[in-house]
Order: C-alpha cells, then sequence, then structure tokens
C-alpha cells in the first residue's frame, strides 16, 4: 500500500494538470443528459409514467450519464503516454508490485470519478432530481458509479498493455456505446423489445444501471443494489487480474 | 572474483508478424565492480535488447544474468533494488515537476516522503537542477531532462547504473556535463554500463568496453587493447582510433557505416 499511494497521488497530479481531458467527462453526459431528456421528456411525464415513481424523465436519464462520465478510460491513455514516453519502463524496474502499478492507476480513476458522479449529481438536484435512497443512497451511487470507472479504465488499461497504441486504446473505448445502449437506458427492461430485452439481461452494465436508477427513483432496494455491486465486484476482479498478468508478461 | 554483471549465453528471441528475430545471439559478458563498462554496436546490434534483459525490463529466451550478486529472472525486485536505470528516452513524466518526479522514485523504492525529499535535494544539487526543481519537466530542455533521468537513477544509490546512450541528442556542452557527472558518480564506486552511439565517448569515459554485432559480442577489452591488437593485427603505421577498431569488429567499411552512424542506435 506504501508503494500505490504516491503513484495515486501521481496520477491524480496528472489529471488535475490536464483539464483539458477532465472537463469533457462532465460536459459531454451532462449534455447527453439535456439532449435525452429534452428529446424523451413530453413522451414520458412524470405524472402519468409509473416507472418514473414520482420524479421527471431526467432522473430516470441521470444514471446512463454517470455510465457515461465513468467510461471515458482517460487513466488508460495516460499510460500509454507512459509506454510511449518510456516512463513505464522506469516504474517497471523500479521494486514496486506489479499490482500497485494498475492500482495506483485505478485508485485514481475512482477519485476523479467519484468527483465528476458527485459533481453531477449536485448539478442535477436543481432540475428537480432527487436522490430517493436518502445520502446512504447517495453514497452508494458515487460508490457504484466509481467502481464502474475502474472496470471500464481496467478494461481499456488492459488494451493498451496490449497495443502500446493510442489510437488503439481510444477505439477500443468506443464499445462503451454498444454498452450502454444494449441496456433499458431509455426504458425500463420490461418494456423493451423481445429482442433488445434478451440483449439487455446479458450485459453486464444492465445491471449496473438497474442499481443506479434504483437508488435515484426507490428507496434503498437491496437486491437490485446488490446485483449491481456483485457485477462490478466480479468484472473489477476480472481486469485488475489480466492487467496485473499483462503486467507481469510485458516484454 | 565477484562480478558487477555477470552474463553467460544470453539470447534472446521475439516472434513477431515478420516471423521469428534473434535479436542477442548467445552474449556473456563479466563487468567488475567499479568499472564503466561501454557496450557499442550499430543499430539493431542487440545493445538495447541486452541491456533490458539485464535491467528486468525483459524476459530471457535462454541464459542467465547476475546483476550485483543477484539472478534478474530469479529475484527480479531484489535486483531492480541494486540498479538504477536510465534507458535510450529519457523516461521522465512531463507534467510532473523535477522535484516531484524524484521524490517518486524515491517513495518507489521505499523510502518515506521526509527521505525521498531529502534525497531529491542532494541529487538535484549534483545534476545542477535545484533551481529548475518546481518546473513541469515538460518545460525542460534535452540535457536536463537527461541529467534528471540520471537523478531518478541515483535515488536509491544503486550498485550498478545502466545506461542507454545516456548523450545522445544533447549538445557538445551538456555531453561534457553528464560525462563529468558519470565520472564523479563512478568515483563513489558505482559500476556503471553504458551503451553509446559515439565512440570518443567510450573512449573518453570508459574502462573497458565490448562491441556487439548481430547479436553477438565481436570484440571486447580495454579501448587501448583493441587499438593495439588492430594495429598489430593490420599492420597499421599510425595509432587506430576506436572508430576503426569498432569498424574492423562489425566488419563495416568507413563509406557503409558512414550512412548508418547517423542512426546508430541499440
Amino acid at each position: 500500500m506504501n508503494k500505490v499511494f504516491p503513484l495515486i497521488q501521481r496520477s491524480i497530479r496528472e489529471a488535475l494538470r490536464t483539464p483539458e481531458a477532465l472537463l469533457p467527462t462532465l460536459f459531454i453526459p451532462l449534455f447527453f443528459l439535456v439532449v435525452n431528456v429534452g428529446q424523451a421528456a413530453r413522451i414520458f411525464p412524470s405524472t402519468s409514467t409509473p416507472f418514473l415513481a414520482g420524479q421527471n424523465y431526467a432522473a430516470f436519464q441521470l444514471p446512463s450519464s454517470l455510465l457515461l462520465a465513468a467510461s471515458f478510460g482517460t487513466a488508460a491513455l495516460y499510460l500509454v503516454e507512459d509506454i510511449e514516453g518510456g516512463y513505464f519502463d522506469k516504474l517497471r524496474a523500479a521494486p514496486v508490485p506489479r499490482t500497485a502499478i494498475v492500482f495506483g492507476r485505478l485508485s485514481a480513476e475512482a477519485l476523479k470519478s467519484a468527483a465528476i458522479a458527485i459533481a453531477m449529481v449536485l448539478i442535477a438536484l436543481p432540475f428537480g432530481i432527487k436522490i430517493a435512497s436518502g445520502p446512504l443512497g447517495f453514497v452508494l451511487l458515487i460508490v457504484l458509479t466509481a467502481s464502474w470507472a475502474v472496470v471500464f479504465s481496467g478494461f481499456m488499461q488492459l488494451i493498451a498493455l496490449k497495443t502500446r497504441s493510442a489510437a488503439a486504446t481510444n477505439s477500443a473505448g468506443l464499445i462503451f456505446f454498444p454498452l450502454l445502449f444494449l441496456t433499458p437506458s431509455f426504458v425500463p427492461r420490461p418494456l423493451l423489445t423481445r429482442p433488445m430485452e434478451i440483449a439487455a439481461t446479458f450485459n453486464p452494465v444492465t445491471y449496473i444501471m438497474e442499481a443506479l436508477r434504483s437508488l435515484v427513483l426507490h428507496d434503498l432496494d437491496w437486491p437490485v443494489i446488490g446485483r449491481g455491486f456483485l457485477v462490478v465486484a466480479a468484472a473489477g476482479a476480472v481486469m485488475v487480474l489480466l492487467s496485473v498478468r499483462s503486467i507481469r508478461r510485458y516484454d | 572474483m565477484t562480478y558487477a554483471i555477470e552474463a553467460e549465453q544470453l539470447v534472446k528471441h521475439y516472434s513477431g508478424r515478420g516471423g521469428d528475430v534473434e535479436a542477442v545471439k548467445g552474449v556473456d559478458l563479466h563487468v567488475q565492480q567499479g568499472e564503466v563498462f561501454g557496450f557499442l554496436g550499430p543499430n539493431g546490434a542487440g545493445k538495447s535488447t541486452t541491456v533490458r534483459m539485464l535491467t528486468t525490463l525483459m524476459t530471457l529466451t535462454s541464459g542467465s544474468a547476475r546483476v550485483a550478486g543477484v539472478d534478474v529472472t530469479k529475484d527480479p525486485d531484489a535486483a531492480r533494488n541494486k540498479i538504477g536505470v536510465a534507458l535510450q528516452e529519457a523516461g521522465l513524466d512531463p507534467r510532473q515537476t523535477g522535484r516531484e518526479l524524484v521524490i517518486l522514485q524515491g517513495r518507489l523504492f521505499g523510502m518515506s516522503q521526509t527521505e525521498a525529499a531529502d534525497r531529491t535535494i542532494e541529487l538535484l544539487k549534483l545534476v545542477d537542477l535545484v533551481d529548475d526543481a518546481d518546473r513541469r519537466i515538460k518545460g525542460y530542455s534535452g540535457g536536463m531532462r537527461r541529467r534528471l533521468d540520471l537523478a531518478s537513477a541515483l535515488v536509491h544509490e544503486p550498485e550498478v547504473l545502466f545506461l542507454d546512450e545516456p548523450t545522445t541528442g544533447l549538445d557538445p556542452a551538456s555531453r561534457l556535463t553528464i560525462w563529468d557527472e558519470l565520472r564523479r558518480i563512478n568515483e563513489r564506486g558505482t559500476t556503471i554500463f553504458l551503451t553509446t552511439q559515439y565512440l570518443e565517448e567510450a573512449d573518453q569515459l570508459c574502462d573497458r568496453i565490448a562491441i556487439i554485432d548481430g547479436g553477438l559480442i565481436v570484440g571486447e577489452g580495454t579501448p587501448a587493447e583493441l587499438k593495439a591488437d588492430l594495429r598489430q593485427r593490420r599492420g597499421l603505421s599510425h595509432e587506430p582510433t576506436l572508430d576503426e577498431v569498432f569498424l574492423d569488429a562489425t566488419g563495416r567499411t568507413r563509406e557503409r557505416a558512414a550512412g548508418e552512424v547517423q542512426e546508430v542506435q541499440a
């Protein structure tokens, strides 16, 4: 842990010193939130749409935007810069556990994502969105979003380690779009067409989105929340293990 | 005798898109403690691959290597604790300041924040970067980057310092500064293993050199021994330069090498 901490500090400094990379992760998801709500809010008025649980459509859409904000994977692009610039070799030549190299970046990504998620929720509150699950639900919302950021950055980091290419890593990040859209992102799962419902059921992001949505719209619904955390924990463990293995085999 | 670096039949094969590449084909090295050892070779000869194997950055296809008495394959972390590495491209994070980078390096080698900060001041003084310590590295010149890289490689007082082309791309003044620093570091007892494309550099700095070509060592000895050997073999009337020794060992003509010297890399 004593070697992870300085690496976390370094990654946070890196992010803060690159505001041009940080700001889009806040504003692009907010932009999509505004656009999606603008397009569909009138179809789903809060008074006559049961799945909104009395809130407006923006509350239903907020989890999609939180997931999008957590799926930029910029940590992996910094990793590619380290690889291309030779700093990654400097780290590998130090007696640092390979897990520390992975956790250093991913922990910083989690903290960064948590800060952005908090900012997004605070921005959303004046627009009538409430976190129905209360303060504990708010904390869980942020933790789950940040955990997804770790999973997605872990995936991107894996691609960065395998390809050592910024272009390939960037392109791999686009996988988020099918993952996001093959979910009940606009309506709950039972309202999807059958093929979409099947696809969404097999998509792990669905369970994270449903958990986040449950925290926004309802009181603490532990089975739904638990499924979201379970998916994120399993995917996170796989990504971390593969990343560590990849660094160990890196030649 | 205990060697600072001891390699036996080092071999490295890559499998790339164009098929199998034999980058290093069986290199033996014996570098004594306290030596400055030069590792020369033309572009693609296997210099950097050898350095990367010795510094735990690359796996060995076969053979064995011990650095500061530690087997780099069996106990890479112990080896990493005893070596300092400054590779061909100064491996620095341009978003950090010089001070932050060296402190981080110290922390990675197990120092406390205070110890790392104190050591950083010592090192920045050594490489004459105290005044620029709190500037971001992206604003540093090539010479400053090299000196900072050197400082970060020395943070844990390594027994063996590996430098891969430490002065490539530097202006003559910066090169001389680095040479002075390397001499100072060596006087303190650190063994230095350096690759270079500048034969004058090897002549000035190195106690012994090895020349690698096509993945094999083709010449080894002190600069004086290698020159004397060439003079005797060729019956030369003049004292040959290290350039002539290099061309002879690698089987290159001056004309052929003239084009290559510009791009000679490990």
